[in-house]
C-alpha cells in the first residue's frame, strides 16, 4: 500500500514538474488540440448590460467549419427583430489576421470590415470584431508570466503577443488556462499597458468530449459596460459544406 | 395553399421578419403646386424566408400602405410590378425562388439586385430601380430576374437576365418633388414603358484589394422627357442604355479607399453619353464612422431628350459625406450631406434614433435643402422638412 502510494505520488510529481516545466506554447497547443473539432454550432444569447446596467438582449447562430487557423464562421442574427438577418463571415487564415465581411438585409449588400475597423464593437456588444476571430497559436509568441488561482481552479497565465504578421488592435493578453483540462478561463486584453477588454469564461461542461464555457462575459473597461454571452444547443462535429461559409452564403437570408 | 402554410409552420427552416412604421412628414415651406403641409403614412413589411430542403430556398415578402397625401393608390388590387405611378396599397416586395449546389447561385423571381460598392452614388448599380416620390428619402424596388452567380475561390461572376423594366417611381405632378418647369403650360405626361429586356454581367474578386468589372444592356430606369410637337403632351421614355464600368475598395492603414465608375452610353441617342465616378473614403474611429467622397460627371455626347430625372447625375459635381456617432447600444445620431461644388445646391440631414426595449424605435430628422432653381438639389429648396418615424419591428 505505501509502496502504491509512492509510486503515486512519484507520479504526481514528475506530472506537475513536466506540466511546470512545459513552455507556454506547449501549453496553449495543447488547449488548442483539446478544443479541436471539425464543426461547431450554437444559438448564442447576448445579454449587453451598460454602464446605466440598462440591459439589451440580442441572439445569434454560429456556426463554424474547420479549427483554428484554418477556419470559417458565419454569425448571424435572429433578435431583436430590427438586426434580425444580419450576418458576419470570417474567413480565418493561420499566417494573417482574419478577411470579415458584414451582410445587412435592409442595405442589400455586403460590407468588408477593414483591418483598421476591427477594434469597433460588433452591433453594439462588447465584443469587438477582432473579438469573433478564431485564435491560432502559431500567430503570437507567448511567455508563462505566472500561476494564479481562478475560481478555485489552478491555472497558467501566459502572455501573448501578436506577430507581425498578425494587425490586431491589442498589444499583448494575459491569458489563464486551466492546468487541469487546459481549458482557458480568462483572457485580458491590453491596448500598449492600458487594460481595455477582459473576457471570462464560466459554466464549463464536457461536449462531446470537449471541455467547453457556455458562459462568456466581455467587459468593456473603458465603457464600463459588459455583455454576457450565454451557449444554447452547442454542438459539434456536425456535417457542414465549405459552401455554406462563403458571401454568397452569408446573403442567402434565412 | 393551407398544405404550403401547414408545412412552413411544421418547418425547422421557416423565417420570418416585418415591421409596422408610422411616419410624419413636415414641411415648414409652401410649394407651388402642393398646398400640404404635412403628411401622414402607414407602412406594414412581412418577409418570409422557407427552406424546404438544404438546397432549396423560397423567399415573399409584400408591402402594406396608406397615406393622407395620395402619393398611395386607394384602390385595392394586389400589385405584382411595382411599376405603377403611386406607391399600391398592396404590393409584393419579393417572391424568388433559390437553389444552390457548390459554388453556384441561380435565384429566379422578384428579388434585389445591388451592384457596387460606393455609398449615396453608384453608378454600376443599374438593377436597382427606387422609389423617389420623395426624392432625398428614396427605397429600392425589387426586379423580375433570373440570376445565377458562381463563386470560386476569390472570384465571383454573377449573369442576370430581366424579362422587363422596372423603371423607377418619380414625383407625381400634383405633388411638391415635381417641379414643373418655369413658365410651361398645363401638360399631359404619357408613359411609355419600353417592352425589351435587359441583362448584365460581373466579375467581382476579393482579395487585399477587392475590385469588380461590370457590363449592363437594357434600358435606364429613370425617364427622360420628349415634347411631343404641336401639343401639350411630354412623353416620358426610358433610353435604351449600355454601361461598362467597376468598382474597387483598398484597405489603408488609417482609412479605405472605394471607387466606382461607368461609361453611360444610349444607342438610341435618346439620352446623354456619359461617365459618372464616384471617390470615397472611410474610416470609423471609436464609435463614430465617417464616409467622404467626391461624386463627378463628364458628358461625352448629348442626347436628344428634352429634360430628364436623374437622382444620380444630380448628385454629381458634388461632395457627398456621410457620418455616425452610437451613443450608446439603443441611440445613434446620423449626418448626411451632399454639397455641389459650385456651391449652387446643398441637401443636409441630421437625424437621431433611439431603441425601446425589443421591438420599438423612433427616428427623427430634419432634411436642409437650399440653392439655386436651376440646381438638381437647388430646385427643392422649398422641400425642406422633418420626420417623425414610429416602427415596431417583430
Amino acid at each position: 500500500m505505501n509502496r502504491t502510494r509512492l509510486v503515486i505520488g512519484l507520479l504526481f510529481l514528475a506530472v506537475s514538474t513536466a506540466a511546470f516545466a512545459q513552455d507556454p506554447r506547449t501549453i496553449v497547443e495543447e488547449a488548442q488540440k483539446r478544443s479541436l473539432s471539425m464543426s461547431q454550432r450554437y444559438e448564442g444569447t447576448l445579454k449587453v448590460i451598460d454602464n446605466k446596467n440598462k440591459v439589451t438582449e440580442k441572439r445569434w447562430t454560429f456556426e463554424r467549419i474547420g479549427s483554428h487557423g484554418n477556419s470559417k464562421s458565419l454569425l448571424r442574427f435572429s433578435a431583436p427583430a430590427e438586426v434580425k438577418g444580419v450576418a458576419l463571415l470570417v474567413i480565418n487564415h493561420p499566417d494573417r489576421s482574419s478577411d470579415q465581411w458584414m451582410w445587412t438585409p435592409a442595405v442589400g449588400r455586403e460590407r468588408r470590415i477593414a483591418l483598421q475597423d476591427r477594434s469597433q464593437r460588433f452591433f453594439g456588444t462588447d465584443f469587438s470584431f477582432e473579438d469573433l476571430e478564431e485564435r491560432d497559436s502559431d500567430q503570437f509568441d507567448y511567455k508563462l508570466v505566472d500561476e494564479e488561482t481562478l475560481e478555485g481552479a489552478a491555472c497558467w497565465k501566459i502572455e501573448s503577443r501578436p506577430k507581425q504578421k498578425k494587425v490586431s488592435q491589442y498589444s499583448h493578453s494575459h491569458v489563464w488556462v486551466r492546468k487541469d483540462n487546459y481549458v482557458i478561463v480568462q483572457i485580458e486584453n491590453f491596448s500598449k499597458d492600458k487594460l481595455v477588454r477582459r473576457a471570462k469564461y464560466s459554466d464549463i461542461q464536457r461536449v462531446q468530449n470537449i471541455w467547453t464555457a457556455h458562459h462568456i462575459e466581455m467587459f468593456d473597461m473603458g465603457r464600463n459596460s459588459r455583455t454576457i454571452l450565454a451557449f444554447d444547443k452547442l454542438q459539434y462535429n456536425l456535417p457542414m459544406k465549405e459552401e455554406d461559409f462563403t458571401i454568397q452564403a452569408m446573403r442567402r437570408e434565412r | 395553399m393551407p398544405l404550403i402554410v401547414f408545412l412552413m409552420l411544421l418547418s425547422q427552416d421557416y423565417s420570418q421578419r416585418g415591421y409596422v412604421e408610422s411616419l410624419g412628414v413636415f414641411y415648414p415651406e409652401s410649394a407651388v403646386n402642393d398646398s400640404g403641409h404635412a403628411i401622414g403614412e402607414i407602412h406594414v413589411r412581412h418577409e418570409s424566408f422557407f427552406r424546404p430542403w438544404t438546397n432549396f430556398q423560397l423567399a415573399g415578402g409584400i408591402d402594406v400602405r396608406m397615406d393622407s397625401h395620395h402619393q398611395t393608390e386607394r384602390e385595392f388590387r394586389f400589385d405584382w410590378q411595382d411599376r405603377s405611378r403611386k406607391r399600391p396599397l398592396l404590393s409584393l416586395r419579393r417572391l424568388s425562388a433559390q437553389y444552390h449546389r457548390a459554388g453556384l447561385t441561380l435565384e429566379a423571381g422578384k428579388q434585389f439586385v445591388r451592384w457596387g460598392r460606393t455609398d449615396i452614388v453608384n453608378p454600376t448599380d443599374r438593377f436597382a430601380p427606387r422609389d423617389f416620390l420623395t426624392v432625398v428619402d428614396n427605397e429600392f424596388l425589387g426586379i423580375e430576374a433570373v440570376r445565377g452567380t458562381y463563386e470560386q475561390g476569390s472570384n465571383t461572376v454573377d449573369v442576370i437576365w430581366s424579362p422587363r423594366l422596372t423603371p423607377s417611381r418619380t414625383p407625381l405632378l400634383s405633388q411638391r418633388w415635381f417641379i414643373p418647369p418655369a413658365g410651361a403650360p398645363p401638360f399631359m405626361v404619357e408613359r411609355d414603358i419600353p417592352d425589351g429586356s435587359q441583362a448584365g454581367i460581373r466579375w467581382s474578386h476579393v482579395g487585399f484589394v477587392e475590385f469588380a468589372a461590370a457590363f449592363y444592356s437594357g434600358f435606364d430606369h429613370l425617364p427622360s422627357y420628349e415634347l411631343v410637337p404641336g401639343s401639350f403632351v411630354v412623353r416620358e421614355t426610358y433610353a435604351q442604355q449600355r454601361m461598362i464600368g467597376g468598382d474597387v475598395a483598398v484597405p489603408l492603414r488609417l482609412v479605405s479607399i472605394k471607387g466606382e465608375a461607368g461609361y453611360f452610353q444610349s444607342p438610341d441617342h435618346l439620352s446623354d453619353n456619359y461617365v459618372l465616378f464616384v471617390v470615397q473614403l472611410e474610416r470609423q474611429a471609436g464609435e463614430w464612422f465617417f464616409v467622404g467622397g467626391y461624386g463627378g460627371e463628364a458628358i461625352t455626347e448629348r442626347g436628344r431628350q428634352t429634360a430628364d430625372f436623374n437622382p444620380n447625375r444630380g448628385m454629381t459635381r458634388t461632395i457627398l459625406a456621410r457620418a455616425g456617432y452610437t451613443i450608446d447600444v439603443r441611440r445613434d445620431i446620423f449626418f448626411e450631406t451632399a454639397i455641389r461644388e459650385n456651391f449652387d445646391g446643398i441637401w443636409s440631414k441630421i437625424g437621431y434614433s433611439h431603441a425601446f426595449g425589443q421591438h420599438w424605435r423612433v427616428t427623427t430628422d430634419f432634411n436642409l435643402i437650399r440653392g439655386k432653381p436651376v440646381d438638381f438639389l437647388g430646385q427643392y429648396r422649398r422641400n425642406s422638412h422633418g420626420t417623425v418615424a414610429v416602427k415596431y419591428s417583430f
